[in-house]
């Protein structure tokens, strides 16, 4: 694991919830390969009962999921106090998602299949909000 | 000898004088020769006064007819102092009436003037008269004067008495004249008197005569039977008519009482009459018939008057008879007809009455009576009102007032009280009567019993009123149709609906004004449908009203014949404006509805499919791109970049299976082969979908081939490609108003013995530009098509080996068609 982009603050913690299984394989790959320390969650329950609540520094949060959806996630946290930046990610490409999401604080809401590129500018953003 | 010479001269001149003037005197007969004796003594007189220079000269002559003397006095001028009265005094004293103790001569004064008299007796004693003559000279009378005094009386008495013999011969002429003329006139006045007493005679006798002709001839020219009788009342004379009319010879005519002459049974009658004004003397006049000569017996009104003189005596009678036969039937019909009609008038099952010109009534007949329980008193004038119904009689009171005020007949209905205080309807209907002059003089009603009518009228009325506002309600409207005669009827309704004056002429034209232009060719399908045979027609059509509104009707009738053979349609209209309205707000809302699910649908769908999708493709960029950056680090990371290409590998295979798992959702049902015969298959559609087609006033023609073999195949799937084809068609022609919608299916065997399908539209036609990408999926030219029609209908024809294809119309639209290979020894499998 090395940290090669200066820009990133080695050590910020991005949780990965999705319910889908080749997001949670390939993602936090990626987020590694950024510079990113990364955990997958398969659901928001999952990640709301982990450890890693309090330390996650950004949030990279489905929208559609069995259970618990994403942007009641987002409400959830709201209420505990724990404002981490999110990032939501939808296989959907439902327009009324996005201004939702954005409206009740995200950082950004990226839909599947999106580039490298953009989830970088987007964790970029959502850290520098931080 | 002078002296001498001078008396010689004097006394010649004297002589010359004196016989100058005895030449006058005796010249003096001359001038009076005629005259009458006191003109003769006037010449006499003033002849002597101017001969002998007189101062007066006094003459009296005695009138030989025994009357006044005739006395003459002349004064000279010289002696005017001497006053006539004076000098005739004196005259008288110196003469009186003796002639025997006149003196010849005498001296006297008169008035204090001596004067010189001078008398001349006339006559051989004086009797004839006596000259006096007075001079106031002396020697009065000299000789030659004395002379001349003596001739002239002479000459006067000669004159005098000449004149006397004149008067005497004149007086006996005259008398002798008058008693001649007194004489003709008393004959004249005799004779005048015998003229006029002949005068007279004779005009009375012409009078008489014409009197006589003239009473001949009235009596003979006068149309009617005359006779005279005496006081006594014996027939006398006759005119030739009567005569003729009895056949009998006047000798028989006077035994008129005795013979047959007057009918028997008038006869007693007719005595007692006769005799009561021959002995009264008043005129007579009894209406009896009398014989005819040929034996009929006529009516006669006989008359008989008497002729009085001047004493007011009965000279006689007159009489006249009158035919008035004819008029005696006619009073006799005309009783036994008023008889009749009082009869009738009576026994009519109707009330009749008549009123006077101001509206009262006059009379009732019994039947009236009888009906209203009134008496004939208590109904007159106005008392039959007390009948009507109270709240009918303001009508009927205005009926009579509009009556009386335009002299026209009128009626009213109403209701009129029984005997039995039961009210029945009537009809009183009332006509005036009029005189040749056209002024009415009575008013003839009648009321007739209406009641049960009335009754029935009633509840047509209401059934009408019920079935009007059921018809109302439901917007309906019921027609006849004659359609040879082109006699169409509507209810009311009807009218309503298409908003045309009730009653007014129907005609197809007039309806074809309200017709909705799009519709029109629909209209004149169904005109030449209804035409063509008596069968049913059941049409939905639009109207399009003057205020540009919309009013969709439906129509349904059924055709007859009649017994001539004559067509005709009973139907229905009905507004269906609400229904539709509401049916097409309901097909938008379920066509909405229907593309919304579907939109939603594939919505749902495609974000599903998008999610399935895009799950894996999100892994596989995701992968791709760590894998990209963990071969562009240094040094690479190949472990890692193959770990995750193998991971994108995986990620693209599960896409893979993902859309093999669709296809498979897609295609679940199972085709299944059979024989299909294509016509009843195409008409299983039409049926389906005519209601729709008439929605869209699509005008369908179908024409089935009638030896179309079978083909093999799935049926549902080939009608939906028949449905397919009309629904496509029918929305090609969704836009076009300027030309029917038609649309014709038709089958037929095409080439190579293939079964061919046509449906030709008269839409919007083809792009040439298109055609190439028509069957493609996914195509469509229309905003709520899915593009998916043609493509999959094409799927289905090919896998029945058939063909698909479209091609542009030569007018407007375009006709697509499928042809499919018969099925294989169908015909022997029939047989």
């Amino acid at each position: 694991m090395r940290n090669k982009e200066p820009r990133i603050i080695p050590s910020s913690l991005v949780s990965v919830v999705d319910d889908d299984e080749s997001v949670r394989e390939s993602l936090p790959d990626l987020l590694r390969e950024f510079g990113f320390t990364a955990r997958s969650f398969s659901s928001a329950e999952e990640f709301l009962a982990s450890e890693y609540v309090g330390q996650t520094n950004c949030l990279i949060l489905d929208v559609g999921m069995p259970g618990m959806s994403g942007p009641e996630l987002q409400r959830e946290l709201k209420l505990r106090g724990q404002h981490i930046p999110i990032v939501f990610i939808t296989a959907n490409r439902d327009e009324a998602v996005r201004p939702r999401v954005l409206a009740q604080g995200a950082a950004a809401c990226l839909f599947k299949p999106f580039s490298d590129t953009a989830l970088l500018e987007a964790l970029n953003s959502a850290l520098r909000h931080d | 000898m002078c002296v001498q010479q001078e008396q010689t001269s004097g006394e010649v001149k004297r002589l010359e004088r004196c016989l100058n003037d005895l030449v006058s005197v005796l010249a003096l007969p001359a001038m009076w020769s005629g005259s009458q004796p006191s003109q003769i003594v006037h010449i006499l007189l003033d002849a002597l006064l101017g001969m002998l220079y007189l101062d007066l000269v006094y003459a009296r002559f005695a009138d030989p007819a025994g009357g006044a003397p005739i006395e003459v006095l002349k004064i000279a001028p010289s002696a005017k102092s001497m006053v006539p009265d004076e000098i005739h005094k004196r005259i008288n004293e110196w003469f009186g009436d003796d002639p025997q103790k006149w003196p010849s001569r005498l001296r006297g004064s008169i008035e204090e003037e001596d004067i010189s008299i001078v008398s001349q007796r006339c006559g051989l004693n004086g009797e004839v008269g006596l000259i006096v003559s007075g001079s106031t000279r002396a020697d009065f009378p000299g000789q030659t004067e004395a002379l001349l005094l003596s001739v002239a009386a002479n000459e006067a008495v000669i004159g005098l008495h000449e004149a006397r013999l004149l008067l005497e011969q004149k007086r006996v002429a005259g008398e002798l004249d008058r008693r001649v003329a007194q004489r003709t006139a008393e004959l004249a006045a005799v004779n005048d008197e015998l003229r006029k007493e002949i005068a007279e005679r004779n005009r009375a006798e012409a009078a008489l005569l014409e009197n006589e002709m003239n009473s001949r001839l009235i009596l003979h020219s006068i149309p009617g039977l005359v006779c005279t009788m005496s006081p006594a009342g014996e027939v006398d004379r006759f005119n030739p008519q009567i005569l003729e009319y009895f056949g009998k010879t006047p000798e028989d005519l006077k035994g008129w009482a005795t013979s047959d002459a007057v009918h028997p049974d008038d006869l007693p009658r007719v005595v007692a009459a006769f005799t009561h004004s021959i002995t009264t003397g008043t005129p007579y006049d009894i209406e009896h018939r009398c014989r005819r000569a040929d034996g009929v017996y006529r009516w006669f009104q006989v008359r008989a008057l008497p002729v009085r003189d001047t004493a007011d005596r009965i000279t006689g009678w007159y009489v006249l008879l009158t035919d008035i036969d004819d008029r005696k039937r006619a009073e006799v019909a005309i009783r036994a007809s008023e008889r009749n009609l009082n009869q009738i008038i009576n026994a009519i099952p109707t009330l009749a009455w008549s009123a006077r010109p101001d509206g009262s009534a006059e009379f009732f007949n019994q039947h009236y009576l009888d009906y209203v329980g009134l008496s004939a008193e208590q109904a007159k004038d106005w008392g039959w009102t007390v009948a009507v119904h109270p709240d009918d009689l303001n009508d009927l009171i205005a009926m009579l007032r509009r009556m009386i005020a335009t002299d026209q007949a009128a009626e009213c209905e109403g209701r009129l009280r029984r005997f039995d205080w039961e009210y029945r309807w009537f009809l009183f209907r009332i006509n005036p009567l009029r005189d040749e002059s056209g002024k009415t003089f009575k008013w003839y009603g009648i009321k007739t019993d209406i009641d049960d009518r009335k009754r029935a009228e009633e509840r047509l009325r209401r059934s009408q009123a019920f079935i009007a506002e059921s018809q109302r309600l439901a917007r309906l409207g019921g027609f006849s149709w004659r359609v040879e005669s082109g006699q169409i009827t509507w209810t009311d309704q009807l009218y309503c609906i298409f908003e045309f004056e009730p009653g007014g002429l129907v005609t197809l034209e007039r309806i074809g004004s309200r017709v909705h232009p799009e519709d029109i060719p629909l209209l004149g399908d169904m005109i030449e449908r209804a035409q063509r045979a008596a069968g049913d027609l059941d049409y939905e059509h639009r109207l399009l009203m003057p205020n540009q509104s919309v009013k969709y009707l439906h129509l349904v009738a059924h055709g007859t014949q009649d017994q001539d053979g004559q067509l005709e349609y009973i139907g229905a209209v009905q507004d269906v404006t609400e229904r539709r309205l509401a049916e097409e707000a309901l097909t938008q809302a379920r066509s909405d509805l229907s593309h919304v699910t579907r939109v939603t649908s594939l919505g749902v769908l495609t974000a599903s499919i998008a999610h399935e999708v895009n799950q894996p493709l999100s892994g596989i960029i995701t992968n791709a791109s760590t894998c990209l950056r963990m071969l562009a680090a240094d040094p690479p990371n190949v472990e890692g970049a193959r770990e995750t290409a193998k991971r994108t590998i995986r990620d693209a295979n599960r896409a893979s299976e993902l859309v093999t798992r669709l296809r498979a959702l897609f295609s679940k049902r199972e085709s299944t082969t059979e024989p299909v015969d294509l016509n009843e298959a195409a008409q299983e559609v039409i049926a389906l979908s005519l209601s729709e087609l008439q929605r869209n006033r699509v005008i369908l023609r179908a024409e089935f081939a009638d030896d179309l073999p079978e083909v093999t195949g799935d049926r549902v799937q080939l009608q939906q490609v028949i449905l397919n084809l009309l629904k496509n068609a029918s929305d090609a022609m969704s836009a076009v108003n300027d030309r029917p919608r038609q649309l014709q299916i038709r089958t037929e065997r095409g080439q190579d013995d293939q079964v061919r399908l046509s449906v030709r539209d008269a839409g919007v036609g083809l792009d040439p530009q298109v055609m190439d990408r028509l069957f493609q999926p996914f195509y469509t030219t229309k905003n709520d098509g899915m593009g998916i029609g043609l493509s999959v209908s094409r799927s289905i024809i090919e896998r029945h080996h058939g063909r698909l294809c479209a091609e542009p119309n030569d007018g407007p639209g375009a006709t697509f068609s499928f042809s499919i290979p018969p099925r294989q020894g169908g015909a022997s499998d029939a047989e």
